[in-house]
């Protein structure tokens, strides 16, 4: 049986060094199907192969052998000019890297290849090591915006991060995507000293989803200086907007808003009404109960259940109260 | 299972100028073993009229020689 399998193995490997494109294709298939860890050193010299459809078959088979001594060789491979090759090592990669391969990251994050930065930022995120931190900051200010939004949202998975002052100022990057990335990281961090920078993205951003991501973050933060940004947001001309400051609000419940909540209950997006009507049952306030009555009858089954819970968490709140 | 007797109208097909005749990767992978080399062209063809839409014939093929047609209903 196993002199089968070598056989088979040697057959497929002699076909991998053929001249012929279609044999070493054939042959480098079967190997992935063969699953051999005698093939390892073979797939990994067909990395190097001039066809690329060799190469991504290669990488699609180191992957499935998941040998982590094929590390080295696929990290070559996210600078490929191809890119689904890069597409495909970094998806091994993301399987097969381990913390003990942080320092041969970080040295392929000083080679002078957008493509290689770019993917080995996001590996970064998969090790999650605080000691990478000095090696990210730089990429706050690279000139390829890509680069800036890759590094603010690597600097989100680190652990043991608190605070980063040099991620602020990516607040008022030009470019969209990356004040979105920056927003969302910085609702990741413990720096209470943020929320003031967040809630005036939060109502002065042009774009949407930073105003949104902005809300997001100030719902981690949980902190009632944000309650006036908030408070703003839930008029925000897009509904997601509104939504998630709705949801952010929930966290700090505040009666001075609440004729902006129950307005809420009224708006044309589903979402928010229903958002609207647990922010009321947050706050437990029965002067709400006669503007949560009305909204039992809403169009979406959704909003009326959630009305129906708030009403009855201020019924029972109101109740505790009189018993006490 | 019926057999194809018009290769016109299956779900699988199979580019021949990009299929490669050692290559066994889409008979292998097909879980109904509908799939067959003609012996004739060395090339793959569905022989038989039976497919689960499952998709692996497609995604295994090293030159991308299959295409699988969903009917519209099944999209």
């Amino acid at each position: 049986m196993s002199n089968d399998i070598d056989s088979e193995l040697n057959q497929w490997l002699e076909m991998l060094q053929s001249s012929d494109l279609s044999d070493r294709l054939v042959a480098v298939k079967s190997l992935q199907y063969l699953g051999d860890e005698d093939a390892l050193e073979p797939l990994i010299a067909a990395l190097g192969d001039e066809s690329l459809a060799v190469q991504k078959l290669a990488v699609t088979a180191l992957w499935e052998l998941a040998n982590p001594k094929a590390v080295p060789a696929l990290l070559e491979c996210l600078a490929s000019p191809d890119l689904e090759i890069r597409a495909e090592a970094l998806s091994a990669l993301g399987e097969l890297i381990s913390p003990d391969r942080l320092l041969l990251l970080l040295d392929a994050l000083h080679r002078d290849d957008l493509n290689m930065q770019l993917n080995v930022l996001i590996l970064l995120r998969k090790i999650h090591d605080v000691q990478s931190l000095p090696y990210v900051l730089p990429f706050f200010e690279s000139e390829n915006a890509q680069l800036r939004e890759a590094a603010v949202t690597t600097l989100r998975y680190l652990n043991q991060v608190e605070r980063c002052d040099r991620a602020i100022p990516l607040l008022s990057d030009p470019d969209d995507s990356v004040r979105r990335a920056t927003v969302l990281t910085l609702g990741h961090l413990v720096d209470s000293e943020v929320v003031p920078r967040l809630c005036q993205v939060l109502t002065s951003d042009l774009d949407w989803q930073v105003r949104r991501n902005a809300a997001k973050s100030l719902e981690l933060h949980a902190d009632p200086a944000a309650v006036v940004a908030l408070e703003l947001a839930i008029a925000d001309e897009h509904w997601q907007v509104r939504k998630f400051a709705l949801q952010a609000w929930q966290k700090t419940p505040d009666n001075r808003t609440m004729p902006i909540l129950i307005q809420a209950l009224t708006d044309e997006y589903s979402d928010v009404r229903r958002e609207a009507a647990k922010s009321l049952a947050a706050l437990k306030n029965p002067a709400a109960l006669n503007a949560l009555q009305q909204s039992l009858d809403d169009p979406d089954r959704d909003v009326c259940i959630y009305t129906q819970r708030a009403i009855e968490t201020i019924q029972a709140a109101t109740k505790e109260i009189s018993n006490a | 299972m019926a057999l194809i007797t018009q290769r016109v109208d299956v779900p699988v097909i199979v580019d021949e100028s990009k299929c490669l005749e050692k290559c066994t990767a889409c008979i292998e992978v097909c879980p109904l073993d509908v799939l067959a080399k003609n012996p004739e062209t060395g090339k793959a063809y569905m022989k038989y009229d039976e497919c689960w839409f499952c998709l692996p014939c497609e995604k295994e093929c090293p030159t991308n020689a299959i295409t699988v047609q969903i009917p519209f209903l099944l999209r």
